[in-house]
């Protein structure tokens, strides 16, 4: 698969996206990120795998212990897939939308 | 004849769950939310064939003549802006008539296929945005 395709399944669970945000902070090692979540250890090593080959996360051993970092980069290619007009119309029929909705619940 | 430039489409649906009749209406009232015209600091809007429409918001103004005024089942006009790059495109916009609500399909076709338009900065920020919280709390936003 492409980068992009591989960086869009990798924000496409929950747990990913949590483990990008807690890494957007700063570096962590694999207990740390893991005690975080509610899961089995390789559950979670399953995950750390899909955001490494997205090019998401790198790994660093610095002595006894490897760190894992976030790498920003492949988010800004899924960024730039999604064109300013792509936004804009979907912001705008998504008002449009709800003005009708709002519109049928007074109705009722 | 224009060039072989490379241009892209970008098609957006919505079920709207009122008649086609009163989507269409909707589409070109200015006091309704959604539609391009709404949140214009300032307009013009001559919806029939060949008829202009302005709209001007934060610096950035938009024209285009309407091409295609077909109560209640579409609405075509040409769409002209600085991320056109000047250049013509289209917007087509149906209204396709379903059960009791209406799907609406717009497709805005001929886009300048430019980085301005692709804006990864400004990209950069839809996902700050759709990530609510879950990058430092702002403490660190690339550029």
């Amino acid at each position: 698969m492409d980068q992009l395709t591989d960086a869009l399944s990798a924000i496409s669970h929950p747990t990913r996206r949590a483990i990008i945000g807690q890494l957007a902070n700063g570096p962590a090692r694999f207990l740390d990120i893991a005690k975080r979540f509610d899961t089995a250890l390789n559950a979670v090593t399953k995950h750390l795998k899909l955001l490494e080959r997205a090019g998401l996360i790198e790994r660093e051993r610095r002595g006894r212990e490897v760190f894992i970092s976030f790498r920003g980069e492949p988010l800004r290619k899924v960024a730039g897939w999604v064109h300013e007009y792509e936004r804009f119309w979907n912001e705008r029929l998504d008002q449009f939308e709800q003005h009708f909705r709002n519109k049928k619940k007074e109705k009722k | 004849m224009k060039e072989a430039k490379k241009t892209l489409d970008v098609r957006v649906e919505r079920t709207i769950p009122a008649a086609p009749g009163e989507v269409f209406d909707g589409w070109l009232n200015p006091t309704i939310p959604g539609n391009p015209w709404n949140a214009a600091e300032k307009f013009i809007l001559d919806p029939k064939v060949d008829g202009l429409f302005f709209w001007t918001l934060n610096d950035t103004s938009h024209y285009g003549r309407f091409t295609e005024v077909e109560r209640p089942a579409r609405i075509q006009h040409t769409w002209v802006s600085p991320n056109t790059l000047g250049e013509e495109s289209t917007v087509t916009v149906t209204f396709k008539k379903q059960g009791q609500d209406t799907l609406m399909t717009l497709v805005h076709s001929g886009i300048p296929d430019t980085d301005a338009g692709r804006g990864h900065e400004k990209g950069w920020n839809y996902f700050l945005e759709i990530f609510p919280g879950q990058f430092g709390n702002g403490s660190r936003r690339e550029k």
